[in-house]
């Protein structure tokens, strides 16, 4: 890749948007807050890093794939494992497994519905998303339990200045490159997404690998519940609530193709860390929320049209 | 609310219960809440305060039915057409969290038309056919202030941490907030953020602007968010200001924790979760023939320095420092409304 080959890749304008926020924001104290703003950033960013990257396999499935269970899964995997580790440090790879297994469990589940009774992903997994709401409200009835004190030092320190949840959103981001760009499983969802009846006539084992992504897609979803409860002191039941629209907002700012079939990870680290930042600079200046919350609108329809329009002109 | 005062009130349940099943005015009447959202913890303590002190009300014969509904998405349209089946199942009166003060009027008006006793309270409803129970918001947001203009005479900056964008809550107490201000020139709000009543929404909207704050001594909060607010600070390696807490139980052992650190003080601020119940008792009292005027007003529950430990003691672990009300506490509510 050369220098003039990079306007022609669809991540680099997110993390354009994400560099002129970050110095505009810094811009108002005369660069006295960049390092605090940049590793505030890297933490929350993590944290949208890790469920994009699962919604971000599910939409490359191609059209009408989505997962609209997530924030519903991590409310449960934060619920459950808080609960069941219960404070104790001995107990925190368990809650772990026991996160993960869930993930896989829901995934399992929504990819049941689609296939076996033929129900359109959006509603699938909006039906998905009730019923395992209801089981973390069931579950503990809103109760916050403290998390065991190594996991949530862990989740709040840092290692050489760059947060340790921003270290493992990197390491989960490495493996899903690997399993996207290297592995023939990324070639299939590739595949699956530009035509499924191309991929199909192939002989790709079209329902084996959805199955796979759905499974990939929450379990995700509850390895960040797990996390994000961690490290703000306990699970609360609406703590996924805002991680759907942002979920879809990092892959699609991000620069992965809505309609599937081609997907990208650099972009959602540059869409997450553009959306926390985008948040902080108008806090910042000291804008009203109705205005923020247009600004932050039309902010996000700019970058995308930026985006978009280069990637016509390819 | 302590220990003792709480034994009072369910003895005073006690007491009155006799006399009332043997009048029995109320007996053969069925109340409703109408819920239009479960999802947090402040929410599920108010339903739990129902279940108690409504299951104790049916078994000794106040009143026949006491049952609780709550829509599954918080949207108006929603609980409208739960008003309307709950309309027409009978129910002699309805006690509304409603999810919009205007969208319910219509089903409200229905209601009332059907000649149902209607309830409002926590979210109210502009119906004027229907009772509020409000609470005074704005004073709520005052205190803080006048708290913190006697903590620190000399003033400060201030960052203010508000609620969900657009409910009438938030504004509420914000302009409390705001007149506090006023009055108090010597303080200076520097920073505003939403934290959405979330600890984790509240962290992470702190986290993003704390680096470009000067230096903050003391923090204004809605409720929910006070948790979140001292780890952002700690998280950024700055001196913990005084933060006004929101009586959630984390909130208030962090509290406890730096107080017995380092003597760290402050105050917490809410209502009780449990005015469910007090509008359970008026709604009774409505049924019971009581004139009952259409406006009241709730106490907030507010927590100071000295009877933090009571409180705690009080607080179900991971809940929020709740109160019940008795009958009596809803005749001497409704008694000063007179």
């Amino acid at each position: 890749m050369n220098f003039f080959s990079l306007p022609s890749k669809p991540w680099i304008w997110s993390f354009a948007a994400t560099v002129i926020v970050w110095i505009v924001t810094v811009l108002f104290t005369g660069g006295a807050s960049a390092f605090g703003l940049s590793q505030a950033a890297l933490t929350f960013a993590s944290f949208y890093v890790i469920v994009g990257i699962g919604q971000m396999f599910v939409i490359t499935l191609g059209p009408g794939n989505i997962d609209l269970s997530v924030p519903a899964t991590m409310t449960l995997s934060g619920t459950l494992a808080l609960k069941l580790m219960d404070v104790q440090d001995s107990m925190i790879v368990v809650g772990l497994l026991v996160s993960v297994l869930l993930g896989i469990a829901i995934g399992i589940g929504n990819y049941a519905l689609i296939k076996l009774l033929r129900i359109p992903p959006i509603i699938a997994t909006l039906s998905m998303s009730f019923i395992v709401q209801s089981t973390a409200i069931w579950a503990n009835r809103g109760l916050r339990i403290k998390p065991p004190e190594v996991l949530a030092n862990f989740t709040t320190s840092t290692l050489f200045g760059i947060p340790n949840v921003a270290i493992v959103a990197l390491i989960l981001s490495a493996v899903a490159w690997l399993l996207l760009e290297k592995s023939i499983y990324g070639r299939w969802i590739s595949a699956i997404g530009q035509s499924m009846f191309a991929a199909r006539m192939t002989g790709i084992p079209v329902d084996g690998t959805r199955l796979v992504t759905y499974i990939l897609c929450a379990a995700l979803a509850s390895i960040c519940g797990y996390l994000l409860a961690s490290f703000s002191g306990g699970a609360a039941l609406n703590m996924g609530g805002e991680y759907l629209l942002l979920s879809i907002a990092v892959v699609v700012i991000g620069g992965t193709a809505v309609a599937g079939g081609n997907s990208n990870i650099p972009g959602i680290w540059g869409a997450s860390l553009f959306m926390f930042l985008v948040v902080s600079m108008l806090n910042t200046y000291g804008f009203g929320a109705g205005f923020r919350l247009i600004l932050t609108g039309l902010i996000i329809i700019a970058v995308i049209l930026v985006a978009g329009g280069r990637q016509a002109g390819r | 609310m302590t220990i003792g005062k709480m034994l009072f009130a369910s003895v005073a349940i006690a007491c009155i219960a006799g006399p009332v099943s043997a009048l029995a005015d109320t007996a053969e009447k069925k109340i409703a809440l109408s819920n239009n959202y479960a999802g947090n913890s402040w929410r599920q303590a108010m339903l739990t305060s129902w279940d108690k002190i409504t299951k104790e009300a049916v078994e000794k014969g106040v009143v026949a039915a006491a049952d609780p509904f709550t829509t599954a998405e918080n949207q108006a349209t929603e609980q409208a057409a739960q008003i309307q089946n709950l309309i027409l199942q009978g129910y002699d009166a309805i006690v509304v969290n409603a999810a919009s003060p205007t969208a319910l009027n219509g089903a409200i008006k229905e209601a009332c038309d059907a000649g149902i006793t209607v309830v409002s309270f926590d979210g109210i409803v502009t119906e004027p056919c229907a009772w509020r129970i409000a609470v005074d918001f704005k004073a709520m947001g005052e205190s803080q202030i006048e708290y913190l203009a006697k903590k620190m005479p000399n003033g400060g900056n201030l960052l203010e941490i508000r609620g969900l964008a657009g409910v009438s809550v938030d504004d509420e107490i914000h302009a409390g907030i705001q007149a506090g201000v006023e009055k108090n020139p010597q303080f200076k709000i520097v920073g505003s953020v939403n934290g959405d009543w979330a600890q984790d929404v509240a962290q992470r909207a702190v986290a993003g602007i704390l680096p470009s704050l000067p230096e903050v001594a003391a923090v204004v909060t809605q409720g929910g968010d006070g948790y979140g607010a001292a780890q952002a600070f700690a998280a950024a390696n700055r001196p913990t200001p005084t933060i006004v807490m929101g009586n959630r139980e984390d909130e208030l052992v962090w509290w406890k924790s730096q107080k017995d650190k380092d003597g760290y003080e402050t105050m917490s601020v809410s209502i009780a979760p449990g005015v469910s119940t007090l509008a359970f008792w008026v709604a009774q009292q409505i049924l019971d023939g009581k004139e009952v005027k259409k406006d009241l007003v709730v106490p907030f529950l507010r927590i100071d320095q000295d009877n933090l430990e009571a409180n705690l003691a009080n607080t179900q672990k991971g809940g929020v420092a709740n109160v019940e009300y008795s009958l009596e506490d809803a005749q001497k509510v409704i008694e000063a409304a007179k």
